[in-house]
């Protein structure tokens, strides 16, 4: 109701205001009535007196007429049998005994009768007033004075109608008055009201004014107080989770957030990343309806069960193998009923790749050593048996065991290059170099071996081709580990091209084809991997180490270059060695 | 009025219960596929044997969604989307167990398999029970995401899978018309292969449920207010 405040205040007003005039009207009647009948009362009673002493029977008609003509009232004379002598208004002979009438009663027992009755004849109220005639001590008769009591009944109706007049002049005042006071007491509230609404609507609701000093104005301070701290305290707790989300968001670990039904409350974005989901995808479902994994919801069973922190190693297949490392904890500070379940995803798919890479490396190198070591052994022992005697024999198991000593040699100084540029600790020697030189040299030392299995070498070097900045001796183990393997891969009469060529984007690529066996596509982002072989007989059998491309990606990186290959099974294999452009002040 | 909501919340909770369960059942189904063939290709016979005593875990699954279905359906007889859930509940459960029953199949061959010498290296039996696998995984995810999209990528991988079963037949046949002595373990491996063939035909069969649900759901999409 939109007044109903007015309501109430005038609806007080009038229900006050007709209590007193009610009240002041019954009273004043009650008053007034009281006073009148006492005057009334004494009046008659005067008169009856009066006539009670006694008059002529003559003058009977005539007293009684004057006297009711004086005191407004009618008067009857009794005699002691109770039969009307006479009546002031009416004839005497026509009315009937009046000896049980009340007052008549009264006066013959206590001298004086008085008695109020509904007359039917008047339709009024009327007082009797009697009093016995007496002749010595006996009662002759009785002298009644009647009086309709109008003017009392008048006096009644005019102070009822004063008050009813009162009551409307009052209750109009009062329409104003609660009008005027309620509109000056709720203009204020609504304009609150207003104000707290649009609080509640999320608008800036500006600052609250009430002119007046009372409580309103108080209130309308206090209300402006707390729209302040309110905003303060948004603010800052927006500011604090804005903070927290942003460290929540920025964590690398996916972080979910299970409530006690086990359905996902929230997560960070790693988590998205993880299981390539969107949020609306995961929120409010069960973990199961997300990822179905029996180690994951063995874990989280095991956790129900006994309630402590515990982690499993998960695999996850979307797309590429992902390995996580799930932990499991509870939320810690929530009361018992909404215990919540935290659960933590570590991406480790790095790590157990390089874990790998480490056992690999050395299983390998134990591999690697113990094949040559193995046939040196063997030898030495066949030798030690007697075949030492037989001089072309022995010669030959020599030159062997030299062989494979020479191959540990080299297995052992590639390691030593491997672990330099690794631990960062290999010395470089930068100047500015050209590669056209680096090539020739290279060639002399790959041309025999080439020329051997009929292989042809091309090199175009342009004269005009950029120096880079690199250390000479390292530069030239680059390019003799890769043009090694290409006279290693390529069969019998093959061709070998080098070409080296400014490129747009300030490099230059030396690329080196061959017409070899080639590589499955697959392998090739593994080739740097130490002692990874694509074919591992055959490798050794050319007596590589499996370290040398290795070797290179590393030196590659020293010189801020880089390697790529691009390679068809059967028909051959590129290596193209990117280095930066030689300035004269990149020397420092 | 809260009796009733009380009551209502119960059949929400066990309705979910009985979603998880399912996914549950196929998480260990996927589980035990994934192992069954390790046993195989890792020549694991103790891996073979916890796979068969596995199984029992996925048949007590399978009768306990059955009958928490049953029971649903007799006391509260739901009506439009969960009577659609329970009954596809009941019709997948039944796909499950048997793919869980294929993999004991599998995990039994492999152990037989495994006293025995290899006949030649594995190279379509693990693409195609890589596949099986991935179908299960996503004729389930299609279900719960309600993901038409990925039901029918389902269904066309089940093609896939048939012709790497017949090209491991065709092959296997060559051995055997070659040497007669790899006839016992070349007819081992062609059961497995079937045995793969059927399960990827179940993960196919809960994808054409997922997709027939969907598109009964369009119709009666004036469900407001109801989730699975």
């Amino acid at each position: 109701m939109k007044n109903s405040l007015f309501y109430r205040i005038f609806g007080t007003y009038i229900i006050i205001t007709l209590i007193a005039m009610v009240v002041v009207g019954v009273y004043a009647t009650r008053q007034i009535k009281d006073t009148m009948m006492e005057r009334i009362e004494g009046e008659l009673t005067s008169y009856a007196g009066i006539l009670s002493r006694g008059f002529s029977k003559s003058e009977i008609q005539d007293t009684l007429k004057a006297v009711s003509d004086l005191s407004n009232a009618r008067i009857t004379l009794i005699d002691a049998g109770g039969t009307v002598i006479a009546d002031s208004e009416e004839e005497a002979s026509r009315m009937d005994n009046h000896l049980n009438r009340p007052e008549i009663q009264e006066a013959r027992i206590r001298n004086t009768g008085r008695a109020v009755r509904f007359s039917t004849t008047l339709e009024i109220d009327t007082l009797y007033i009697a009093f016995p005639i007496r002749k010595m001590g006996d009662i002759q008769g009785y002298i009644r004075l009647a009086r309709p009591l109008v003017e009392i009944r008048q006096s009644v109706r005019d102070i009822t109608l004063l008050v009813l007049q009162s009551f409307l002049i009052v209750g109009a005042l009062s329409l104003l008055i609660a009008f005027i006071f309620t509109s000056r007491l709720v203009s204020p509230i609504q304009e609150m009201e207003r104000f707290t609404r649009r609080l509640q609507d999320g608008e800036e609701p500006g600052t609250l004014i009430i002119g007046s000093t009372d409580e309103t104005g108080r209130l309308a301070r206090n209300i402006n107080y707390l729209v302040r701290e309110l905003k303060e305290k948004i603010r800052s707790a927006d500011e604090e989770k804005g903070k927290l989300e942003a460290v929540f968001s920025s964590m690398e670990d996916g972080i979910l957030v299970l409530d006690t039904q086990g359905r996902i409350e929230g997560m960070n974005t790693a988590v998205q990343r993880i299981f390539g989901l969107n949020p609306e995808e995961m929120i409010g479902k069960a973990l199961m309806e997300i990822l179905r994994k029996i180690p994951l919801h063995q874990a989280l069973n095991q956790f129900k069960e006994t309630g402590g922190p515990l982690s499993r190693e998960i695999v996850l297949e979307n797309g590429d193998l992902m390995v996580i490392d799930v932990t499991i904890s509870a939320v810690q500070g929530l009361p018992p009923q909404q215990e919540k379940t935290m659960i933590v995803l570590r991406d480790i798919t790095r790590i157990k790749k390089l874990e790998r890479i480490r056992a690999d490396f050395v299983a390998n190198v134990t591999h690697e050593i113990k094949t040559p070591l193995a046939a040196i052994l063997g030898y030495i022992e066949t030798l030690r048996e007697g075949a030492i005697e037989e001089k072309e024999t022995a010669g030959n198991f020599l030159k062997t065991i030299q062989k494979h000593a020479e191959r540990l040699n080299r297995l052992v100084d590639d390691l030593l290059v491997i672990s330099n540029a690794e631990l960062g600790e290999m010395r470089f020697s930068f100047e500015s170099v050209s590669l056209d030189g680096v090539i020739e040299n290279v060639l002399t030392a790959i041309e025999p071996g080439a020329s051997k299995k009929g292989i042809h070498i091309e090199s175009n070097m342009p004269e005009d081709l950029p120096s880079i900045r690199g250390d000479r001796d390292r530069l030239h183990q680059i390019v003799l580990n890769i043009l090694d393997n290409a006279v290693k891969f390529t069969s019998d009469g093959g061709t070998i091209s080098i070409r080296g060529v400014e490129r747009d984007d300030g490099m230059v690529a030396v690329m080196i084809s061959d017409t070899g066996i080639g590589i499955p596509h697959g392998e090739i982002s593994r080739l740097g991997e130490r002692f990874y072989r694509v074919d591992k007989t055959r490798s050794r059998e050319l007596g590589g180490t499996g370290l040398g491309l290795s070797i290179v990606k590393h030196l590659m990186a020293a010189h801020n270059g880089r390697m790529e290959i691009e390679s068809q099974v059967g028909r051959g294999t590129t290596v193209s060695l990117i280095f930066p452009v030689f300035h004269e002040n990149s020397i420092a | 009025m809260e009796e009733k909501t009380h009551t209502s919340m119960q059949y929400e909770r066990e309705l979910q219960d009985i979603k998880e369960n399912l996914l549950y059942e196929g998480a260990l189904v996927e589980h035990a596929i994934h192992r069954a063939m390790g046993s195989l290709l890792e020549r694991d016979s103790d891996l073979a044997r916890a796979v068969i005593a596995e199984d029992e875990k996925i048949n007590a699954l399978d009768e306990k969604i059955e009958s928490a279905c049953i029971r649903l359906l007799a006391l509260r007889q739901p009506a439009a989307r969960d009577l659609r859930f329970l009954t596809t509940t009941i019709k997948v459960n039944g796909h499950l167990e048997r793919m869980g029953d294929l993999a004991v199949n599998i995990a039994n061959r492999a152990l037989e398999l495994n006293e025995v010498p290899p006949v030649k290296p594995y190279i379509d039996l693990p693409r195609m029970a890589d596949l099986t696998r991935e179908m299960v995984r996503e004729s389930l995810d299609a279900l719960v995401r309600e993901d038409r999209d990925l039901a029918v990528a389902v269904r066309e991988k089940d093609e896939i899978v048939d012709n790497l079963n017949e090209q491991i037949f065709r092959e296997l046949l060559t051995f055997m018309l070659e040497d007669s002595k790899t006839i016992h373990r070349a007819l081992l491996i062609t059961q497995i292969s079937k045995s793969l063939e059927r399960i990827s035909d179940h993960a196919e069969g809960i994808a054409k449920m997922v997709i027939y649900m969907i598109t009964g759901k369009i119709v009666r999409h004036r469900d407001p207010g109801e989730a699975i």
